[in-house]
Order: C-alpha cells, then sequence, then structure tokens
C-alpha cells in the first residue's frame, strides 16, 4: 500500500442475500458493488457521489469496517478492513446522520460521554473534549436538553460531533448537511474544511453538488455499483465536453437547426430536454470559438429565443455521467 | 491518536454501559410497573395464594413472586436492550466503537441484576408487611448468597438472548416465544422435577434451574429437588455458568462476524 493514499479498493464486490416467499424459501442476490477500483489521498476531501441504490453507503460502510466484503481487498490507513478491524475502528470516525442513531432520552452530553467511554477517550481529557466538540458544532445551548428534543438538523450535528470525538484520522460523512438550515450547511461545510487543515481524511458522499464542488478536489461517481468516473472536477469537466455550457430554449427546434449547432466550433455535445411547450437545448462547449451570439445567429426564425451562458456545474458532469452509464 | 482497547478501557467501556442503562432507566417512569408496581401485586397476590400452606408459607411466597418479578427484568431486560439498540440505530455506532460489544452488554446486564434484585426486595417487604413478619429461613445468609447466584445465573442466559438480538431483528419472536417456557422450564415457577423427567435435562443446560434448586434447599426444609442437595447445585450452577461465560465471547465474536456479513445492523 501506498503510503500516501488514506483508502485502497481493489475489485471490491458485495453481494446482498435476502429471502423472500413462503417461509423465506426463496433467495435472491443484489449485487451493490461490482468490482469498485478506488485511491483516496490522504489529508483531503474525496467526494463520492451517485444516484440513490449506487452503493455509496455500501461502500462507506465496508471502509468504515461496517460490512464485511464479498471479494476484493480493501484497505483503509495502511490496514486491511476485514483483518485490522479493532485498530482501525479506533482511528475511523463514521458520520451516517439521520433521525435515527442517538439516545433520545438522555441528552447531549451524556450522549457523547457514552461514545467517548467507548471509545477509551482518557477520562481526564474526556469532559474538555465533549464541551470542545459542542462547540464546534455549535450546540453548546441545547447540549444539556434531551436529544429528544432536538430537530432533525440538531441531531444532525451532534451524529457530527459524535464521529469527531475520538479525532479519527478518517472521517466518514454521508450526506452530512442533509435536514440542515443553510447556516448550519454552511458552518459544517466549515466544520469539514477546518478538519482538513487538520490533517483528516475526509471521505464524503453527498447528494448536493455544489457541497462536493466546493468542497472536493477530486470526486468520484458511483452508478449501479460501479466507479464511472473519479478524477479532480476540472478533468471530469474536459472528460464530458467542455466547461463552458450553453442553454437555449425556443418553442420547439427543427433537426437541421439542431445538426447546425451540432457542427459549431468546440461544441461537444447537444442534448434536448422538454419543459411544456419550452424545449432546451443544452450545448458543452470546449473552445471560446462558439459564443451565445454565433449560436443565436443560427437560429432565426424564434422571436421568444432565450441563449444563456454558464459554466458546466459538477450537476452537469454528474448527470451527464450517469446517463453515459445508463446508456 | 491512539486509543487502547486494554482490560481497563473495557471495563470503561462495562461502567459507561451500567452508567447508560441507569441513565435510560431514569429517564423513562414506564419503568416503574416493572420494577415496583409489579412487585407489590405479585407480592400480594403470591401471598394470598400461599397463604395457610404450611410453616413455610411466607419463603413460598417469596421466592414464587420474587423469581417472577426478577427473571423478566434480568434475563428478558438484557436481551431487550439490545434490541432497543436495533430500534433507536444505536446498534450501528456502538459495534463501530473499538470496544467488543459483549463489554458493553455486561454493563447492561449488570444494570438489569440490580433491577431485577431491587424488585425480589420490593417482594419481600411487601409479603413481611401482609404477614407481619419476616419468613422463617433455616440459613439466611445462604438464602441471600444464592438468592444474589440466582440473578447471576439469570444474567449469563441474558448475555445469549442479547447475542440473539444482535444477530437478528426476530430475536424478539424467539424471545417471546421462548419467555415462559424457559420460566417454567428452568423451575423459576415450581420446581423442575415436578415437570415430566424427560426435560430435566434440557433444564439442566440452563445455570438458573442449578441455583434455583439450591436456593430451594436451603430456604424450605424437607425440599426434594434433584435428589443431590444444595452444594451440588451450586457447582453444577457455577460450572454451567462458567461455561456460558467461556463461550460468550466466541459466541458474540461470531454474531457480529454474521451481522458485518449479512449487513442488517441498521434494520429493525
Amino acid at each position: 500500500m501506498n503510503d500516501d493514499l488514506a483508502i485502497e479498493v481493489r475489485d471490491l464486490v458485495r453481494t446482498f442475500e435476502s429471502r423472500k416467499g413462503f417461509f423465506f424459501g426463496e433467495k435472491t442476490h443484489t449485487e451493490a458493488l461490482k468490482g469498485v477500483e478506488l485511491n483516496v489521498g490522504r489529508g483531503a476531501i474525496f467526494g463520492l457521489l451517485g444516484p440513490n441504490g449506487a452503493g455509496k453507503t455500501t461502500l462507506t460502510k465496508i471502509l468504515s469496517t461496517l460490512l464485511l466484503p464479498t471479494s476484493g481487498t480493501v484497505q483503509v490507513l495502511g490496514h486491511d478492513v476485514v483483518k485490522d478491524t479493532s485498530w482501525l475502528r479506533s482511528r475511523i470516525g463514521l458520520v451516517l446522520g439521520g433521525e435515527r442513531g442517538l439516545y433520545n432520552r438522555i441528552n447531549a452530553r451524556e450522549n457523547l460521554r457514552y461514545f467517548a467511554d467507548l471509545y477509551g477517550i482518557p477520562a481526564s481529557e474526556r469532559d474538555r473534549r465533549i464541551t470542545e466538540v459542542i462547540e464546534r458544532v455549535d450546540l453548546t445551548w441545547a447540549a444539556d436538553r434531551r436529544v429528544e428534543e432536538y430537530s432533525r438538523g440538531m441531531k444532525q450535528k451532534l451524529h457530527i460531533a459524535r464521529g469527531i470525538l475520538h479525532r479519527p484520522e478518517i472521517l466518514f460523512l454521508d450526506e452530512p448537511t442533509i435536514g440542515l438550515d443553510p447556516k448550519s450547511a454552511r458552518e459544517t461545510r466549515k466544520l469539514v474544511r477546518s478538519l482538513v487543515v487538520e490533517g483528516v481524511t475526509i471521505f464524503l458522499t453527498t447528494h448536493y453538488m455544489f457541497e462536493a464542488e466546493e468542497l472536493c478536489p477530486r470526486v468520484a461517481v458511483l452508478s449501479k455499483g460501479k466507479i464511472v468516473a473519479n478524477d479532480s472536477i476540472a478533468g471530469l469537466r474536459s472528460r464530458v465536453g467542455g466547461d463552458r455550457t450553453i442553454e437555449v430554449e425556443a418553442y420547439g427546434f427543427e433537426d437541421r437547426e439542431i445538426d447546425r449547432l451540432k457542427g459549431l466550433p468546440g461544441v461537444s455535445k447537444v442534448a434536448g430536454e422538454a419543459f411544456g411547450p419550452l424545449m432546451r437545448l443544452t450545448l458543452r462547449v470546449r473552445t471560446d470559438d462558439t459564443t451565445p451570439e454565433t449560436v443565436q445567429g443560427l437560429l432565426p426564425g424564434h422571436p421568444e429565443l432565450s441563449v444563456r451562458e454558464r459554466r458546466t456545474s459538477l450537476e452537469d458532469i454528474y448527470l451527464d455521467l450517469v446517463e453515459e452509464e445508463a446508456q | 491518536m491512539t486509543l487502547a482497547t486494554s482490560e481497563a478501557s473495557r471495563t470503561r467501556a462495562t461502567g459507561a454501559s451500567l452508567r447508560l442503562a441507569i441513565l435510560l432507566f431514569v429517564a423513562d417512569p414506564q419503568w416503574l410497573v416493572p420494577s415496583t408496581v409489579a412487585p407489590i401485586v405479585f407480592g400480594l397476590v403470591s401471598f394470598e395464594l400461599f397463604r395457610g400452606e404450611g410453616p413455610y408459607f411466607l419463603t413460598y411466597a417469596i421466592l414464587g413472586a420474587g423469581m417472577m418479578s426478577m427473571w423478566g427484568q434480568t434475563l428478558y431486560g438484557s436481551g431487550w436492550a439490545t434490541g432497543q439498540d436495533r430500534n433507536l440505530g444505536t446498534l450501528e455506532p456502538t459495534i463501530q466503537a473499538p470496544t467488543p460489544y459483549l463489554y458493553v452488554v455486561l454493563g447492561r446486564i449488570i444494570w438489569n441484576v440490580v433491577a431485577g434484585l431491587f424488585g425480589g426486595l420490593v417482594v419481600y417487604l411487601v409479603v413481611v408487611l401482609a404477614a407481619g413478619g419476616p419468613p422463617q429461613l433455616p440459613n439466611p445468609l445462604l438464602f441471600v448468597v444464592l438468592f444474589v447466584f440466582v440473578m447471576v445465573t439469570l444474567a449469563s442466559v441474558g448475555v445469549v438472548f442479547a447475542a440473539a438480538f444482535v444477530y437478528s431483528r426476530y430475536a424478539g419472536f424467539i424471545q417471546n416465544v421462548g419467555e415462559f417456557a424457559f420460566y417454567i422450564g428452568t423451575g423459576c415457577m415450581f420446581p423442575v422435577v415436578l415437570l415430566p423427567f424427560w426435560t430435566n435435562p434440557i433444564a439442566l443446560l440452563f445455570p438458573p434451574t442449578w441455583a434455583l434448586d439450591a436456593l430451594r434447599y436451603v430456604s424450605i426444609p424437607g425440599y426434594a429437588g434433584f435428589g443431590w442437595g444444595w452444594g451440588w447445585d451450586l457447582a453444577g450452577a457455577v460450572a454451567v455458568t462458567g461455561v456460558y461465560a467461556a463461550i460468550a465471547g466466541t459466541v458474540f465474536t461470531r454474531v457480529e462476524r454474521h451481522v458485518l456479513e449479512t449487513g442488517d445492523l441498521s434494520d429493525y
């Protein structure tokens, strides 16, 4: 294993067996991960994107020792997740989030104290550490309230506090800002960035593309159990056909008009989508030769025509990649 | 940072789990029913049932109602706590912590033993108040020691129930089906020797059977149990409990591996 890598995954397959029918006699197998290959460098934020059911949580749970692989090898911090489980668990933080996973009838401080003891945090440091993480997630004002009185966002913050309580070397965050209000979400992203500065490796799964774009220098896209892309965001932009996107909207286009747009210099892709009577064409553009004005000039006879340019977002890239994989 | 998973940290984990069990108990007033109200009711009913049944009727009343109050709290409670972890979604982060889950279960079991003894004490006080005096006990000290030991044997079976709850979310079904068979089969309700002979070898696989037989020997003169006396009963209870303790670690390691294979830790 390369010392610069925090995670190294080779040909990872994970199959789930489920039973149904009369007396559960009928077995079905679902392959959630199909030969995943992945490297994640130390001390950075790595983003894992993918549609629902792509296998993101399965992969996160395998990496965090909560699930065994069916085949393949998985190393985290240079240690095998199957053989060195105990060693790894004290160095891994996991935030699965959601409404569950906390003792609702006791307060946040007591929840954290319980887990601090399970993680063997020295008793002399424990209370100070609890106060510190509560402050970091901005829950000081509610630290002595029962968790059952917490909103979803507050519970999410408490999950994060628990995840960083034992100062892990690598932190797995599964949708960390889900359910948070914009201010709290921004603070959480700030917290994530500060953890990286402290040397923590972050493995983040998210549905929020802007979040991945803001936080992750490198992302992978998981679709139907396979990594379909693993690159920097700039690299992915170039892969899907350019970092400029021109959107054209009108009440329908003729085939020859679309062909004309496809023939423009630097245009790598033209995709159409209908919005009621309106049709939107999205052009990925690699060079500066084609501008909104050029496009407008090619489409006379559309008084309602609207043309605008924007930077190709990670969301565009993600949708292109997932669509490509589906085809 | 380096975190120890030494014996000291395991002991701390057990302590933390015990503390959590107490906090959850205090935070949930419905527990007053099985811990206090139910023992009062059982004690009064038992007193009325056995009233006038010879000189040792108070002992019968205390043992019957006491076991009824304690066995559920200790045995059922141990498995139930793990079932609760499944329901709350806390089983996953607890298993993900570096301390083996067995040490967490031990903390809860210690609390369940204490809570069970509290139920037994309530029964004792109720019966004594109703009778206007304490029961005749030939050897009160031995009675108390064996009474506590019965709880330990119940707890050892509780470990198995806890493992079952880690293993599968359907453990509650098995526990619900098996609880009264266990209650009768191990002699909590009445001596096992009153049951058909073929049930006796099965009953002897469970530590409480031995311990309860010993308890009856020392508290009821003339009691005819398995016939080998309370000393052998106690030795048998210690041996079978020891076997349970010895295999507990292996059982939990295997159960944990199973759930990591199936991936159903978060199912409830």
